[in-house]
């Protein structure tokens, strides 16, 4: 830790680290500076004035060194000649600051009439009115009245879309250029700037699409005026009519703190719909920020063509029904089937229903394992469970010292918030050390890349000890080591070895076991780390604890329903059929699917049971640094539709004819029966999750200024898992099988991952439609030259029999002998696709 | 394409810093001088050359008055009319120059020779009334000495200056 | 004493020949003083454009919660109101609006008025809430109804000019 100053803000003595501002100095003492342009996630600028106090310094003789003492024995201080800015200065020993003196008022006071001079005060219309920074601190300090003549105010471009997602306010800036220095500084997307200069001054761009980030709503919270605001919530209500719920993202494996404001929509005949979403602090994870794509992919929530009610199959036909008949119908039909049942769960649900899945299978199927994730891309969670990032780990804590090796994932387009975090430990010194097929956005700030060829990821990561001496020390002597790694161009029993192999040179280096060392999976859904922790897992029992009796795996699950071997299949919150993972229903004679949408696979269904949306339920989320977090309800439920874990207890209630009740709530099922049956989870409840602690910078509040307008915690930051190797020491090394990963000859299709990857969840959000990554095949110039394949050519991809048309595309940073599609939703085969030449009429 | 037919001048002009980015203001007087001013294709080439967002040369070509983002004239007379200047007759002078030239503020005649722009102070205010004329100083003007100007220009005997030019000849003044 | 007593006749014997004050209504009805709050209306510009700009500054001023207000965004093609933001949803429940005025007061564009009718009678809940069409003066003679098809950048101020009142 750096060293404490001890500093006097008005009266009050506070001790804070040194190198803080003097703003953030009397912010953590409860002294509020009023700001613009400081925000204390960023450099300061000094723009705005509006933070001017009176700082003073304890004279020194400059012989001796010895304080100057006034006449009356006090300390003499030297109180300089003007105000200064309080976010410019740092705090140094002995300084006294006045924060509320008449002359520091009078300069606020005139800030404030300067800064309305061309300041529209279109608070009615403006959707940043009544939780405005400029308005508050107006209210606060404003003189009231103005001496500018009112003719003389400069009227400006309203409502500029600088692309789809943000809309600019030319009239209502006040050139604080918190955005500006935000897309540099944090996102590392300088692709908003200032123009022209005094009054004439505005925020443009020149990205196309404009304002091409992943982070660009995020200068709408901290803009302090509405100058910046979203397409999505552009005049969808005023803030105090808002209700906030706090909830998580639904969308990548960090687990985004979001808080979702909704309110009751005579449009939509009174129901209580999603208004925006906004970031809710959590430090742990993802700080006062969220990416674009937790902002503005919630509509399908909201779509009108989710399931309402549970579909039976009759004459052929999927009838809508009753849910007492539906549930009767399968518990029957799985009671029956017994041993030859089997079970695919999606990773997109919440801990309490991957358990009540499992105990469906395991307790009221009488120990049927035959139980799987559906759509298996990652394996080593039961690594992670070892070896994984220690309880007590913060990303934001990695600096000078530490070494982060990032293997085989973008995490630009998997888990933004992680991107970000890793990039800012690198900024703060840490050494970061890239590992990949590709080029991938995190190359810029690393320290060390390597590009290896395809498969090899294994043996990179087993010898990362020796083959470059300057990277064998930065991950030996590192005083903290954290180590991500995904599953990009990898099969699945690759990232398993992938995974064993890095938990070996996390054990032989010694980075286990404590805060801020281990691994972290850059899993491809938000809750995949809880579908090992509640074992839907064939050879495992909940708590890690491996099963005599093993069942089927998915890979044996999908052909025994091809072959006959499995008679029932249950799936719930997955699509394996428009995966490509199964073909169709097979010879299956009962196929239940539970689901927000009538999926390929649902279609195909016998019974569709409706679930409900994580926007209408409760539930926890364990994300990839193992935290579990709870999210809670935010609209009323769509149609009948029920929770996923309700659901699954009811068909265990009629197959154990009762003796199995359905729990009340979902905090029931975590409590009574996680909590008992998870090892790692013994100590968590819905109250112990929901528990908050003080965080720096203090957001919310009536000081919008400081922090912006994220959400402050009150609903819990959540609990991280101790690993096991944090009680358990020493750890014998893991296996790591031997596997054949070379490739066929002949260009390699790699998959890479997109944000915005046109899907089920995305494709409902209409406003990101033109940022959706557009299907394409990239491609090395000697490749496409062999090919035969120019830029921007038509091309189509055949996969098992599915075509699917794609672009094109000839790159500097793809690899030769390798071909990069982005664009495509994950489907199995996808990799081993033919490359088609479309023949395209030459048109005159 | 400035990066091909300037290849040498900008590997000369890059030369100088020890960082890309610092030679962004003589490869925009090199992109201004190609296409006359800085039109789109400008900014993305120079922000390309010196792998910048191009919003950021957006931004720079619209902070300096001496970037022109839109097409000017063959001379661009640049009139300060700031507070000194105006004492001195800077604005009356202004107006007479946009009678004279038969155009708007900002605007630039019919023949496609003059633009007439006002600009912060150009540190001769002691000189004042005083016009910049691709970058030469013509001071103390009146409506007779103004005439005589126009009258060189017209007839293009103009001293023509460059700035690129200068950068390349490592101009030291 | 006979004298009071006749003073006293004599201002019965007045109100005799006086006509009554009683008025029959609702044949016939009491004009109401200039600043009555009555049922409120939504004014509307010369133009025929509604004054209401959606901002729910009236909802939110209002102590009985008794108005609510949904906004959408004006285009030159559909303009309802000027600038960029009109009340896409307006509706007052007279059930429990307490005619206190406050969202007069809080209207920044004078669009909500109190008006002078003040027969107010429902059978059921239902038909107490008043919705914008209810609400929304008829269009001037000089102007034409809304939405408006209007020339680009002809109404982008939400809220007219206002000086500072002296």
């Amino acid at each position: 830790m750096s060293d404490l100053v001890s500093i006097n803000v008005d009266g009050v003595d506070i001790e804070v680290p040194a190198g803080t501002t003097v703003v953030d100095a009397a912010m953590r003492a409860d002294i509020q500076i009023p700001v613009f342009c400081h925000h204390p996630k960023l450099e300061p600028v000094g723009m705005c004035r509006m933070c001017l106090v009176r700082i003073g310094m304890p004279v020194r003789d400059r012989a001796t060194g010895e304080l100057l003492k006034e006449p009356d024995g006090s300390v003499q201080y030297n109180w300089g000649r003007t105000l200064q800015t309080g976010c410019t200065v740092r705090v140094a020993p002995g300084m006294h600051v006045v924060t509320n003196s008449a002359e520091a008022k009078d300069a606020r006071d005139d800030i404030i009439e300067f800064l309305l001079t061309s300041h529209p005060l279109d608070c009615p219309i403006c959707d940043k009115g009544g939780e405005c920074p400029l308005q508050n601190l107006t209210m606060a300090h404003g003189g009231g009245t103005s001496r500018f003549n009112f003719n003389d105010k400069l009227t400006n471009d309203k409502s500029v879309p600088l692309g789809e997602l943000i809309y600019l306010d030319r009239e209502r800036c006040i050139q604080c250029a918190r955005c500006t220095r935000f897309q540099s500084e944090i996102a590392d997307d300088p692709v908003i700037a200032f123009h022209n200069r005094g009054r004439h001054l505005e925020i443009v761009t020149m990205s196309d699409p404009g304002f091409d980030s992943y982070w660009s709503g995020n200068t709408t919270d901290i803009c302090p005026v509405g100058a910046l605001t979203t397409a999505d919530f552009r005049f969808g209500a005023r803030p105090w009519e808002l209700t906030p719920a706090a909830t998580l993202s639904p969308h990548d494996a960090a687990g985004e703190n979001i808080t979702v404001s909704t309110r009751r929509e005579a449009k939509s005949g009174g129901r209580v719909v999603v208004k925006r979403i906004m970031p809710r602090q959590n430090e742990w994870v993802n700080e006062i920020w969220i990416s674009d794509r937790t902002r503005f992919v919630h509509h399908f929530a909201e779509a009108a063509d989710r399931l309402k009610m549970p579909l039976v199959r009759k004459n052929g036909q999927l009838t809508p029904t009753t849910w007492d008949e539906a549930l009767t119908l399968v518990a029957e039909k799985l009671a029956a089937t017994g041993e030859q049942a089997a079970g695919l769960a999606g990773d997109r649900l919440s801990n309490e229903d991957l358990f009540m899945f499992q105990k469906l299978f395991r307790k009221a199927l009488n120990k049927n394992n035959n139980i799987d994730l559906a759509n298996k891309r990652l394996a080593g969670g039961d690594v992670t469970a070892d070896v994984g990032i220690a309880s007590g780990s913060n990303l934001g804590d990695l600096g000078k010292g530490d070494t982060i090796v990032v293997i085989a994932t973008d995490l630009h387009e998997e888990v933004p918030i992680w991107w970000l975090r890793v990039k800012q430990a690198s900024e703060r010194g840490a050494r970061l050390i890239v590992l990949n097929v590709r080029e991938t956005r995190l190359d810029k700030h690393a320290s060390f890349v390597m590009h290896y060829a395809p498969g090899q990821a294994i043996a990179v990561a087993g010898n990362l000890l020796e083959h470059d001496e300057e990277v064998a020390t930065a991950v030996r002597d590192a005083d903290n080591l954290v180590i991500f790694y995904g599953y990009e161009g990898l099969s699945y029993d690759e990232t398993d070895a992938l995974a064993r192999t890095l938990g070996n040179l996390l054990l032989e280096t010694e980075h286990v076991g404590r805060p801020n060392n281990g691994l972290i999976a850059v899993w491809p859904r938000n809750n995949t780390q809880g579908v090992w922790d509640m074992a839907v897992h064939p050879g495992l029992t909940p708590g890690y604890r491996a099963d005599r009796n093993p069942g089927l795996d998915a890979n044996a699950i999908y052909a025994g329903a091809e072959s006959g071997d499995i008679t029932a299949l249950y799936i719930v919150g997955a699509d394996p059929v428009g995966d490509g993972l199964m073909p169709g229903r097979g010879a299956l004679d009962f196929m239940v699917v539970q689901e927000l949408f009538l999926t390929e696979t649902a279609q195909l269904a016998d019974v569709v049971l409706p679930a409900q949306s994580w926007l209408e339920r409760d539930g926890t989320f364990t994300n990839g640094e193992r935290r579990v977090q709870r999210y809670n309800p935010a609209i009323q439920k769509v149609g009948d539709s029920r929770p996923d874990w309700q659901i699954l207890a009811q068909v265990i209630e009629k197959i154990t004819e009762g003796s199995e009740k359905t729990p009340f709530a979902a905090s029931l099922v975590f409590s009574k029966e996680i909590a008992k049956s998870v090892r790692a989870y013994k100590d968590m409840d819905y109250r112990t999750l929901g528990q908050v602690v003080e965080q720096f910078p203090k957001v919310g509040g009536d000081d919008l200024y400081y922090g912006g307008t994220s959400y402050a915690n009150e609903a819990g930051i959540g609990q991280q898992w101790s690993a096991s190797a944090e009680s358990k020491k020493p750890k014998k090394p893991f296996d790591v099988p031997e596997l054949d990963v070379t490739r066929p000859a002949g260009l390699v299709l790699l998959r890479v991952a997109a944000l915005y990857t046109p899907g089920t969840l995305n494709q409902y959000s209409e406003l990101l439609h033109a940022r959706m990554a557009k299907p394409t095949v990239m491609l090395h110039y000697a490749d496409a030259d062999q090919l035969g394949i120019a830029d921007g050519m038509s091309l189509v991809l055949r996969v098992n029999g599915t075509e699917l048309p794609a672009t094109a595309s000839i790159q500097d940073g793809v690899p030769s002998g390798v071909a990069l599609l982005r664009g495509f939703a994950w489907r199995k085969g996808l990799e081993s696709a033919e490359i088609v030449k479309v023949q395209t009429p030459i048109t005159a | 394409m400035i990066k091909k037919s300037y290849a040498t001048e900008i590997e000369d002009i890059l030369s100088r810093y020890p960082t890309k980015r610092s030679a962004v203001l003589p490869l925009m007087h090199l992109a201004q001088q190609e296409y006359g001013y800085m039109s789109d294709e400008a900014k993305r080439e120079v922000a390309e050359i010196l792998d910048l967002d191009p919003t950021h040369i957006l931004s720079i070509a619209g902070f300096y008055t001496l970037y022109y983002e839109e097409p000017v004239g063959r001379y661009v007379l640049e009139v300060c009319n700031d507070l000194a200047c105006a004492l001195r007759g800077a604005d009356d002078f202004l107006d007479m120059v946009l009678g004279k030239l038969d155009v708007d503020l900002h605007g630039t005649t019919d023949d496609g020779l003059f633009t007439v722009k006002n600009v912060m102070c150009i540190g001769a205010c002691d000189r004042a009334p005083v016009l910049q004329c691709n970058l030469k100083f013509h001071e103390h003007l009146d409506e007779a000495k103004f005439d005589a100007l126009v009258d060189q220009w017209r007839s293009d005997s103009a001293e023509q200056t460059s700035i690129v030019d200068q950068i390349i000849a490592g101009r030291t003044e | 004493m006979i004298l009071e007593i006749l003073k006293g006749l004599g201002t019965t014997a007045k109100h005799l020949v006086r006509p009554p004050v009683t008025i029959q209504y609702p044949e016939v009805k009491r004009p109401v003083r200039y600043r009555f709050k009555g049922r409120h209306e939504l004014k509307r510009y010369d133009n025929g454009l509604e004054k209401c700009i959606g901002c729910a500054l009236c909802a939110a001023a209002c102590p009985a919660d008794a108005i609510f207000v949904e906004a959408s965004e004006n285009t030159d093609a559909q303009r309802y109101s000027p600038g960029e933001r009109y009340a896409s949803t307006y509706e007052i429940n007279m059930l429990r609006c307490i005619f206190c005025g406050y969202c007069e007061d809080a209207c920044p564009t004078e669009a909500i008025v109190l008006e002078h009718d003040y027969e107010l009678s429902f059978v059921d809940r239902a038909s107490a809430i008043y919705t914008k069409e209810m609400l929304i003066v008829p269009v001037p003679d000089s102007g034409t109804s809304t939405p408006q098809q209007v020339e680009a950048g002809s109404f982008d101020r939400a809220i007219p000019d206002m000086e500072d009142p002296k």
